[in-house]
């Protein structure tokens, strides 16, 4: 621990408390100027970026880790650090989060623009930045699962923002009960952990030895062997990422979240949110490494996962509803790649994923923003291929989703696939069915975008806002949008766009970079990260790269037939399967299945319970004893009989037969 | 006459029968009358024993003119009172005044 | 046959003076008792009022029995002359004589009278059983200089504070009597 105010440390404190600096600032200043709310917003988040840029700077040639911490709740055998914690992979997935995030907050400047709860957007975005960058560099579980559910309001908060919708507020709710439900799992698993080891601080699950020297230590609250209290812990932890990361069971609160507006969901729910549970896993890999089972069911929920989401996007005619089941499939493959044991894959593919999958959504509200809907096949026939910067800016992404060098996604998705094939050809077989189907998909939007068939005459240029809860405001601003107003919010989109472009472009040539960056400070890492050697893909592992390629291409070309080629009928081979096709279009029945135990478990077996318990036990108890007292009073009040006689009798005859205690003595 | 068992027992021989009377007379006047019996026993058993048994004869006598003013008022409140209710009920009867009935 | 004259001269001699004291006094024990039973027994409520005097005449000779004087003639004064006065007014202003006599019920009559006899029973009792003893010194005079002379001086506040209960009882009584009256005459 750095004594001391250091450099560091002040830039430590400026990276984590800037959010809520700013969000404090917001809420209670500048609520009514939107101008205000928005420089405070951007200038905190700059700030931050800064900040992250200097401690990044500051570690790479140390290669320990810079922690700064205090004990925050202190008892005889256990203590809760409170503080800051930055070794490599935390601060990789710290720059990842202040760069998206100071990105979608310039880029909102122009989606918003108009909007009258600009200024509760932007404070409910710093709140957001906070607890994630809080999140990410917590030294100890307790602060990361505190962040956690702050990063959960947060997304509830900015996923119903057009709470007027009712389906909006009906998706924060659901995003938000949905990640909670995962989260009781993974607070079962802190507690068993905390109860049995006395702590939790991150570094201890930082490489294998300390494991095994911790293990003896365990005291587990029932008896059992300490693997399995291991192994049970890591599953239930591994739960939140479950629900956090919209894996398997819990994936449907996802899609539905794309009520919120397209800024968001790029920073949210494609970048940096849903990695959350993934940054998780990686961040006490050790920890899994130690118990197969739990990297066993890693592997298949994600497996399952990707696949799944894959086949319902391959259906959608929702942009947003594509990339949101693009992010779902994509963070079930990064769980593939650390359930397989490579860490860096799985590390890599988050960090090329974010900045793909933000560039992606971004492009998706540049058209949503230009003409008011959210179908593809509606835009293209508006004519989006005639807005040629986000054009070129989404078939970028989609060529580094679908893995096709040179981009980034390439040699991400090429990482994982060597580690699949390193673990078993099972595995590896279903990642180049994922393949297959991510490039299909991916590839469908844009053909249709660059190619529409039917009704492309005619320039439709609706120049609206989505979720606008008052058309006289939309009346107003878009006067206002004329002129010079119009260019600067334009550029605004138009300038991330292209930043993410270029990042998407380079970044996976830097994968030696990043690795050894990674491996430096983690032992376990150097043994963990499959078959990917420095600067390359796998020696003696062409095969996996070849059919990879091929699957990619496969989906390209299956791709190109139904939509981009001159006598395509962009219907797709699933619609001529029409019950396949209805099953993806209703994500596989899981929102009905959901419903039904809803309806008659929670609400018809528990609900009605405690209601009956409410109504009849509680309530009928006191009311029977209020009964009672009536009752009672009632019987006694008979002895009121209002004759001063009959009293008078009553007092007398006592008094005689008191009278007769002379006689009896 | 010399003896104070006479005067007691004559006392509480007027006593009970007042008290058979209040127990057993429906009509307010009548029980007046045996509250009034009872007093009268009351001041001679007070009497009775200032004759035989206390120190200062001449202060039992003055006891006892005040149970008799005593008594004067409450016949008349009393009286007063029964004719009140009287007005209300338009009958003396005891049976009618019952509405503290709970 | 002897002349009346030698009949009725030894008979004075058979009247000793002492079983004539005694005679007497079993006479007006007898009275008060009979009074008392009268006032309480009796249907007609005229009845019960001439019984109460006749009882308080019993009283106030028993009174004197006890060597108090003063307080027989209060007794005759205060009761019989003023409080069963009183109450004839109330029967008159109250109880309409036409009516048939009142009927009772001879459980209540029965319950009540052996509650009394209980009582009774059981007092008489204590009155046998308690040794009754004498104060050491007795004063001797009991005059009725003596006892006004007490009211004014040591008994002064006593004798104050009744002629406060006499004066309070008397508004009590015409403001309760007297509401109805007010009552119909304003109507």
């Amino acid at each position: 621990m750095v004594e001391g105010l250091s450099f560091e440390l002040l830039m430590a404190i400026v990276v984590s408390m800037s959010g809520l600096v700013t969000f404090g600032l917001i809420m209670v200043f500048t609520l009514r100027s939107i101008n205000a709310s928005v420089t405070v917003g951007v200038v905190g988040s700059v700030l931050s970026w800064l900040a992250g840029l200097y401690l990044f700077i500051h570690y790479w040639p140390a290669r320990e880790a810079i922690v700064f911490q205090v004990n925050w709740l202190v008892a005889t055998n256990i203590q809760v650090p409170f503080g800051f914690y930055f070794d490599s992979l935390s601060l990789l997935m710290l720059m990842i989060v202040v760069t998206i995030s100071t990105l979608i907050q310039i880029y909102s400047i122009g989606y918003m623009a108009g909007d009258p709860g600009k200024s509760r957007y932007y404070a409910f975005l710093c709140l957001f930045a906070w607890s994630m960058i809080n999140l990410v560099i917590a030294p100890a579980m307790i602060q990361l699962y505190i962040f956690w559910e702050l990063v959960g309001l947060s997304s509830y908060l900015l996923i119903g923002f057009y709470f007027e919708k009712y389906s909006a507020s009906e998706a924060g709710k659901k995003a938000f009960v949905m990640t909670r439900a995962g989260d009781i799992g993974f607070f079962i698993g802190l507690v068993l952990l905390f109860l049995a080891a006395g702590h939790l601080a991150v570094d201890v699950f930082s490489s294998g030895e300390k494991i095994a020297a911790l293990l003896p230590n365990l005291k587990p609250l029932f008896p059992m062997k300490p693997e399995t209290l291991l192994t049970i812990s890591a599953i239930l932890i591994f739960s939140g990422a479950v629900g956090k990361s919209a894996q398997f069971p819990l994936l449907t609160w996802l899609p539905d979240a794309m009520e919120g507006p397209t800024p968001v969901s790029a920073l949210l729910h494609s970048a940096t949110m849903v990695a959350a549970g993934v940054y998780l896993v990686s961040r006490i890999f050790p920890f899994y490494e130690a118990s197969h089972t739990a990297m066993l069911v890693m592997l298949c929920i994600g497996t399952v996962t990707m696949l799944l989401s894959s086949t319902m996007a391959m259906v959608a005619r929702d942009i947003k509803q594509v990339w949101a089941y693009s992010t779902v499939s994509q963070l079930g493959f990064m769980m593939m790649g650390l359930g397989a044991g490579a860490y860096f894959a799985g590390v890599f593919h988050l960090t090329t994923h974010a900045f793909f999958k933000a560039l992606l959504f971004l492009c998706a509200g540049v058209f949503i923003h230009h003409f008011d809907t959210n179908d593809f096949f509606d835009m293209s026939k508006g004519g989006a291929r005639k807005m040629l910067i986000p054009m070129i800016a989404v078939t970028i992404g989609v060529c580094a989703l679908s893995g096709l060098p040179p981009f980034s996604g390439f040699f991400s998705k090429e990482a994982v696939m060597g580690a699949l094939a390193a673990k078993h050809w099972v595995w590896l077989a279903a990642g180049l069915l994922g393949a297959a189907m991510t490039a299909y998909y991916s590839f469908r939007v844009i053909f249709v975008m660059w190619f529409p068939k039917g009704g492309a005459a005619g320039h439709v240029h609706a120049h609206g806002h989505v979720g606008h809860a008052d058309a006289k405001e939309a009346q107003e601003d878009h006067g206002a949008h004329k002129g010079g107003a119009v260019w600067i919010t334009e550029w605004c989109m138009l300038a991330v766009l292209i930043v993410l472009s270029a990042i998407t472009l380079v970044l996976g040539f830097f994968e030696g970079d990043i690795e050894a960056f990674i491996a430096g400070a983690k032992e376990a890492a150097t043994a963990a990260h499959g078959v990917v050697a420095e600067g390359g893909h796998g020696i003696g592992h062409t095969t996996v790269l070849v059919l990879a390629l091929s699957c990619a291409l496969a989906g390209v070309i299956l791709a190109w037939f139904e939509y981009g080629a001159r006598r395509a009928t962009q219907a797709g081979f699933l619609s001529r399967l029409k019950p396949v096709e209805r099953l993806f279009a209703n994500r596989w029945y899981m929102d009905h299945f959901y419903r039904k135990l809803l309806d008659y478990v929670v609400y018809g077996g528990f609900t009605n319970t405690f209601t009956r318990n409410d109504r009849v036990v509680i309530d009928g108890g006191i009311d029977g004893f209020s009964n009672l007292t009536i009752g009672l009073g009632r019987v006694f009040s008979r002895v009121q009989s209002g004759l001063l006689q009959r009293n008078l009798y009553v007092t007398f005859f006592l008094l005689a037969l008191m009278g007769l205690y002379f006689f009896l003595v | 006459m010399n003896s104070l068992y006479v005067y007691l027992f004559v006392a509480l021989f007027l006593f009970c029968v007042g008290l058979w009377g209040v127990l057993h007379r429906r009509s307010l006047i009548a029980m007046l009358i045996s509250v009034e019996l009872m007093l009268n026993a009351a001041s001679i058993n007070f009497l009775a024993f200032n004759r035989f048994l206390s120190p200062d004869p001449a202060v039992g006598q003055i006891a006892v003119l005040f149970i008799m003013g005593t008594a004067a008022a409450e016949a008349a409140i009393g009286l007063s009172i029964i004719l009140a209710l009287f007005r209300r009920y338009q009958s003396v009867e005891i049976g009618k005044a019952r509405e503290l009935k709970g | 046959m002897p002349p009346l004259s030698e009949i009725i001269r030894p008979l004075p001699e058979l009247i000793k003076p002492a079983w004539v004291a005694e005679g007497a006094f079993f006479f007006i024990v007898g009275v008060t008792m009979a009074g008392a039973v009268i006032a309480v027994f009796l249907r007609r409520i005229i009845y019960n009022v001439l019984g109460l005097a006749v009882c308080l005449m019993g009283v106030a000779g028993i009174f004197i029995y006890l060597n108090s004087e003063f307080l027989a003639l209060m007794e005759i004064l205060v009761y019989i002359g003023a409080i069963t006065i009183t109450i004839v007014f109330a029967v008159m202003l109250s109880d309409p004589m036409y009516r048939e006599m009142p009927e009772r019920s001879i459980v209540k009559v029965g319950v009540s009278g052996l509650v009394s006899l209980i009582l009774f029973l059981s007092l008489s009792k204590l009155i046998t059983g308690t040794p009754w003893t004498a104060a050491a010194e007795r004063e001797s005079d009991w005059t009725l200089l003596r006892v006004g002379k007490l009211l004014l001086t040591r008994f002064d506040l006593v004798f104050e504070l009744i002629s406060l209960v006499l004066i309070v009882a008397i508004l009590g009584a015409i403001i309760i009597a007297g509401q109805g009256r007010r009552q119909r005459s304003s109507q």
